[in-house]
C-alpha cells in the first residue's frame, strides 16, 4: 500500500503548491515589470532596493498565506500534533531577531544616507506577513477540529 | 468533475471518516474530500491504495458508466 513518508506533502497538496507557485512567480514577475515601467515615467513610490524588496515580500506572504489556508504547508503526519507553542515562539523569536537587526544597523550605520525610513518599512511589511500567517495557520487549525 | 458517490458509500460501508481513510493511506482528510466532491483527480496510485484500504476494486470506485455520467 502506497503510505507516504511522514515529512512529505500528498500528491494533492503538492499540485495546489505547484499552482500557487506558479502564480505567485507570475504576480512577482508583472509586478517588477509595472515597478520598472514607473520608473521609466519617473515615479519613484520607494527608493531603490527597498521598492524591489517589498515587492519579494508582498509575493512571498501572499505565497505563503495561501498556501496555508489550502493546507499545502506542512505535510499530512503532522497535523496530529499540535505545535502552537513552537509556532507562537517562533514569531516571537523572529520579531526579536528583526528588531535587533534593526537596532544593529541603525548603530553601525550613523552616517547619513539618502534610503530615508526603508528599513522601518521593510520591517514593518515582513511583521505584517508574519502575523498575518499567524492568523491564518489559528483559523486553519480551528477549522479543522 | 462528478461527484465520487462510490468512494463514500464504500468508506460509509466500512464504518470510516474521511480523516480514518485519511490517515490509513497517508493523505490529508482535505485530500479526500477533494476526491469524493470530484474537485481532485486522484493519480492510480493513489486510487489504489484507497481501493486497497476499502477492499474493492478500481472498477468498484473509479469507474464511471453512463448512468454516473449523466447525473
Amino acid at each position: 500500500m502506497m503510505k507516504t513518508d511522514k515529512n512529505e506533502l500528498d500528491e494533492m497538496q503538492k499540485a495546489i503548491r505547484d499552482r500557487i507557485g506558479n502564480q505567485s512567480f507570475m504576480l512577482m514577475f508583472y509586478l517588477l515589470l509595472l515597478d520598472i515601467g514607473l520608473y521609466g515615467f519617473g515615479i519613484r513610490w520607494l527608493v531603490y532596493p527597498a521598492n524591489v524588496m517589498v515587492i519579494l515580500i508582498v509575493c512571498m506572504a501572499i505565497y505563503l498565506v495561501r498556501i496555508i489556508a489550502k493546507n499545502s504547508y506542512l505535510p499530512p503526519q503532522t497535523h496530529k500534533t499540535k505545535p502552537i507553542f513552537r509556532l507562537v515562539l517562533t514569531v516571537i523569536f523572529a520579531v526579536i531577531l528583526a528588531i535587533a537587526i534593526a537596532m544593529f544597523c541603525g548603530k553601525i550605520s550613523s552616517f547619513p544616507t539618502d534610503n530615508g525610513n526603508s528599513a522601518i518599512i521593510l520591517f514593518i511589511v515582513s511583521l505584517i506577513g508574519l502575523v498575518i500567517a499567524l492568523i491564518v495557520s489559528i483559523i486553519k487549525r480551528n477549522d479543522n477540529k | 468533475m462528478n461527484k465520487n458517490l462510490k468512494l463514500k458509500s464504500a468508506r460509509a460501508a466500512k464504518d470510516m471518516s474521511q480523516k480514518d481513510l485519511a490517515e490509513a493511506i497517508g493523505v490529508t482528510r482535505q485530500t479526500i474530500n477533494a476526491i469524493e466532491n470530484g474537485d481532485y483527480n486522484p493519480s492510480i496510485k493513489l486510487c489504489i491504495s484507497i481501493c486497497k484500504v476499502l477492499d474493492k476494486s478500481l472498477n468498484d470506485i473509479f469507474w464511471e458508466d453512463d448512468n454516473d455520467e449523466n447525473r
